[in-house]
């Protein structure tokens, strides 16, 4: 896809920015601004949108705010935008609060989901109109679109008008609108929601990789928990208008706090079991199988019953039983290419979900075949 | 279906060939268009060739040009309209703004002082105007109690207040056409345009204002070609010297010796109409008439009209940045919000001056004297008494229902059929056709009263009911055909398919699945055709006799003879007739605008 000189191209006009004769555009404004978030309430009569969210965002990160639907992660980023106010709480950015600097005076760039490309202006009037409204003069401004129009690899459709493009182009034109001024801070709505998924997965990589050249602060939202998982430094998980969990996106998956998050980013199996004993850090367990297995514990937990996450690529599957086995009946087995994804029955009838490698000895099971699974103690992580 | 009876009929390829004919869709618009070329393209020919019959093509037209009385007025009828099209326009687009940010409650509540006027018969509103304007009516009194005047003074039958009456009356026709070109918007371009540090008036300068150009000219035009044609207002608000052309054909159509002459009048009134329309209609599309979508078969011309658009809009932005920028600086410098406080003062002026006169006139109905003044000095029954047990208003009442509902019938089987022709079949030029349905809207009603009424003459039915009816029907069509050929282009035709496959034959996929989803819109057209008709004067005062008497046609008798609560008894009965139907029809227009 031209990466290379994709890169290439950014970094001589880095240089370029740096050398600007209009002052504005010196090299501390192409780093990323802090914005703290605290206590930040918005209702909607009695619901909740955004129920005391805090966050810490640092300088120059690339965070996600991931949630399903009505989580509050598209309110809580029209208020970063300033499109919508808080009824209590403040949000600071670079130490400053903001909530009276209307979105205009921000100077945040943003890519929204339907594009929201001004059909009245071709390619290259839409990438300069915010130069033009921070009144960079003309020629300055004709020389910062060209330069953003060839890191997106839009040059020669600068004449056209946007309805002109298809949706991968129309988004590229989108996020060259947003970072044309080098701005501080580029919020992004679920930008990639509404392209197809080839596409969505080219522009991911384009984005993450625009991320390292500019070094702005970047908020993006999506409910597509690969997206996040791809692309961010790191991940606020939000619910029901709060964050549950924020970290990077390696502790998200592997650690997880709740059975929510757990269940949202990835896909997992959920295991209730019994403690039968606690040496050291490693917890003895039965479930209701009777499949006795050990765990890692948390400090807080050693006695009772608790939820345990296995993700389904971590548990070992054998036809043949073993000493940590347990036997299990499948119930589905799909073949998505280099892997399987099997849905089996554990003996107390818990459903148990297994994704292992495609290998060559290894028939597809059928429905009813008995097989034989096991997981180790590295592999399950057990929630409050 | 059709392999099946290929299968039977193989010997027999003509009569096939008949029967699928006979099944076409573009059959259903016969009816329609055979209806409208009897009475309505019949009647304009023959006005056009009485005109021309004169001693040479031109004599007639010579003198309409010839006589001062004549070209003067058609110099202040082009005044007057364009005035009252921009002021519509300027008041029209902060209210058409202040609808589409107000939200919830208050959002209905602004769209309906908009859409209820609307719906309420001209005559009735320009009645309003001269109650509240009158010597006892409670601008007067108020001017006289802050003392600002010492005594009452006549306000009414001046430039002022027919513009002022013009401007009300077509104001939500504009606001209506404005904001459904603003309500189409992306709602993320505004916020994408603050996102990019442009101000809210940097924003409207440069994105909304340019995307909603369209929807302004057709506001603009819209209001321009109705008010050159408008004749009940300036009749009853202006003085001598605001006479309007429209005013004159109805004078001249009580002296009979001009024939021919009375002809030309009615032509050069249409030709200024059409020529409006064409030219606008060349900028804008014709659809901007019925604020609708192009029909499907323009599509393969589509990129190289934005092409060209794109071309055509930079050289716009450009004279935009001549000229904008110096002056989006000096706003720049103005506090953030008084562009909403515009929005907002703007749009509360436009929703009085709307809602107001209609508020006066039900309290009067009310008023215990036996004069016209506001405040009342008491309240009482009295005047509702009077028209329920006044024979002559209560035979009016009754004429005016039967007209209505025969009226209504007819346009809503015709213009039922026709949008079904037009939507569902293939035939070329379709564009074509739908301006012709739709055209009766944007005739001059003096001009097609006028003839409509040679039309009568010949054929005996000055003074029948079904005559009358059926002349009301031919507004009530294009109404008709608007609404139900967008019902219908919502319809999903998946759906049908899906009947079809799972076994329904033609008729039971169109009882079924069909006439359901387009129930709504067939409920608001019937309700809408209703009421044109139940409100129209100008045609019924060509064509009605002293035997057959509306009630829009006792009203115009009773306001030029005196001024009395009976009236706004009339009119409130109106006003409720309108509310009731609006809150019927509420469901049907929110899906109704969702579809066009």
């Amino acid at each position: 896809m031209g990466e290379p000189a994709a890169l290439r191209a950014t970094r001589s006009s880095d240089v370029n920015v740096r050398t600007s004769p209009t002052g504005r555009l010196r090299e501390r404004d192409a780093i990323g601004s802090s914005i703290a978030v605290r206590d930040a309430v918005k209702r909607y009569g009695s619901f909740h949108a955004v129920d005391r969210i805090s966050i810490d965002i640092e300088p120059g990160e690339f965070i996600t705010l991931l949630g399903p639907s009505g989580s509050g992660k598209t309110t809580l980023l029209n208020l970063v935008a300033g499109f919508q106010s808080l009824d209590s709480g403040e949000i600071l950015v670079d130490g400053k609060p903001v909530h009276n600097v209307p979105t205009h005076k921000r100077g945040f760039g943003m890519v929204f989901q339907s594009y929201a490309l001004f059909p009245n202006m071709t390619v290259s009037q839409n990438v300069a109109f915010p130069l033009r409204m921070a009144g960079v003069d003309r020629a300055t401004a004709e020389r910062r679109v060209a330069e953003t129009l060839e890191i997106m690899r839009l040059t020669e459709h600068a004449a056209k008008s946007p309805s002109q493009m298809s949706g991968g182009q129309q988004q590229r034109v989108a996020i060259a609108r947003a970072i044309v001024r080098r701005p501080r801070v580029v919020l992004m709505d679920e930008p990639l929601s509404a392209l197809d998924r080839r596409l969505r997965e080219s522009i991911q990589i384009e984005i993450r990789d625009l991320h390292q050249t500019i070094g702005s602060t970047i908020l993006f939202v999506t409910h597509d928990q690969g997206e996040a998982l791809t692309m961010s430094d790191r991940i606020a998980v939000l619910n029901a208008g709060k964050i549950v969990q924020i970290g990077r996106p390696l502790d998200i998956y592997r650690h997880p706090t709740d059975r929510f998050v757990a269940s949202f980013v990835g896909e997992s199996n959920l295991i209730e079991a019994e403690i039968l004993q606690k040496r050291g850090s490693t917890l003895t367990m039965k479930n209701r199988a009777g499949y006795v297995f050990s765990a890692e514990s948390r400090d807080t937990i050693d006695v009772g019953r608790a939820t345990v996450l296995v993700r389904p690529e971590r548990i070992a599957v054998s036809n043949e039983p073993n000493a940590n086995s347990t036997p299990v009946s499948v119930t589905s087995a799909i073949f998505l290419g280099e892997i399987l994804r099997i849905e089996a029955q554990m003996e107390g009838g818990e459903p148990l979900l297994i994704r292992c490698t495609d290998m060559a000895d290894r028939p597809l099971p059928a429905v009813g075949d008995r097989l034989h699974v096991s997981w180790g103690a590295a592999d399950c992580w057990v929630l409050a | 279906m059709t392999s099946a009876s290929i299968g039977v009929h193989a010997d027999r390829p003509a009569e096939l060939d008949l029967v699928r004919r006979l099944k076409d869709p573009a059959l259903l618009l016969l009816p329609a268009l055979a209806f409208l070329a009897f009475i309505y393209l019949l009647p304009l020919i023959d006005l056009i060739r009485i005109s021309v019959s004169g001693p040479s093509w031109s004599s007639y037209f010579a003198r309409v040009f010839a006589i001062p009385l004549y070209w003067d007025s058609l110099v202040r009828t082009m005044q007057i309209s364009v005035t009252v099209a921009g002021l519509c326009l300027l008041f029209g687009y902060p209210t058409a703004l202040l609808i589409h940010r107000s939200r919830g409650i208050a959002q209905v509540l602004i769209a309906t002082a908009i859409v209820l006027p609307y719906f309420i018969a001209i005559l009735i509103r320009t009645y309003a105007w001269m109650v509240l304007l009158g010597r006892n009516g409670p601008v007067n009194k108020l001017l006289v109690s802050i003392g600002i005047l010492s005594e009452p003074v006549q306000l009414l039958f001046n430039r002022g207040t027919v513009l002022l009456g013009m401007t009300a009356v077509l104001l939500p026709l504009m606001v209506l056409t404005i904001y459904s070109s603003v309500a189409r918007l992306d709602q993320s371009l505004t916020r994408a345009a603050l996102a990019s540090g442009a101000g809210p008036i940097a924003a409207f300068w440069r994105v909304l204002l340019p995307l909603t150009l369209p929807g302004m000219g057709a506001g603009f035009l819209l209001v321009f070609v109705a008010a050159i044609g408008f004749f009940i207002t300036p009749t009853l608000l202006g003085g001598p010297g605001d006479q309007m052309f429209a005013m004159h054909i109805t004078q001249q159509a009580d002296s009979v010796t001009s024939e021919g002459f009375l002809q030309a009048l009615g032509v050069v009134l249409l030709t200024i109409t059409l020529a409006v329309v064409a030219v606008a209609g060349r900028f804008l599309g014709f659809e901007f008439i019925w604020g609708g979508r192009k029909l499907t078969e323009a599509a393969p011309r589509a990129t190289d009209r934005h092409a060209a658009d794109v071309g055509r809009r930079s050289f716009g932005a450009s004279l935009a940045d001549l000229f904008g920028w110096p002056l989006l600086r000096l706003f720049g410098r103005l506090p953030a919000s008084c562009g909403t406080w515009t929005v907002r003062l703007m749009g509360g002026l436009v929703i009085a001056i709307l809602i107001l006169p209609i508020i006066v006139v039900m309290i009067i109905s009310f008023s215990s004297a036996s004069y016209l003044t506001f405040p009342p000095p008491g309240f009482s029954l009295r005047w509702y008494e009077q028209f329920f047990s006044d024979s002559n208003w209560m035979r009016a009442f009754w004429t005016s229902l039967v007209v209505a509902a025969m009226s209504a019938g007819i346009a809503i089987v015709l213009g039922a059929s026709a949008a079904l022709g037009i939507v569902r079949s293939s035939i070329r030029g379709k564009s074509a056709i739908m301006l012709l349905l739709v055209s009766p809207i944007i005739v001059p009603p003096v001009v097609l009263g006028l003839s409509l009424y040679s039309l009568f003459l010949r054929f005996d039915l000055v003074g029948s009911t079904f005559g009358l009816a059926a002349a009301h029907a031919i507004g009530g069509l294009p109404i008709v055909v608007v609404i139900l050929s967008a019902s219908l282009q919502g319809v999903d035709t998946r759906l049908e398919q899906a009947a079809a496959v799972h076994g329904a034959s033609s008729l039971t996929v169109f009882r079924l699945v069909t006439l359901p989803a387009i129930m709504p819109g067939l409920a608001a057209a019937t309700f809408f055709a209703f009421l044109h008709s139940f409100d129209e004067l100008v045609l019924t005062l060509f064509l009605s006799s002293a035997q057959l008497k509306t009630l829009p046609l006792m009203l115009w008798g009773d306001i030029n003879y005196r001024l009395n609560p009976v009236l706004a008894v009339v009119s409130t009965l109106e006003v409720l007739l309108v509310i009731a139907g609006l809150v019927l029809a509420r469901p049907v227009l929110a899906t109704s605008r969702r579809a066009t």
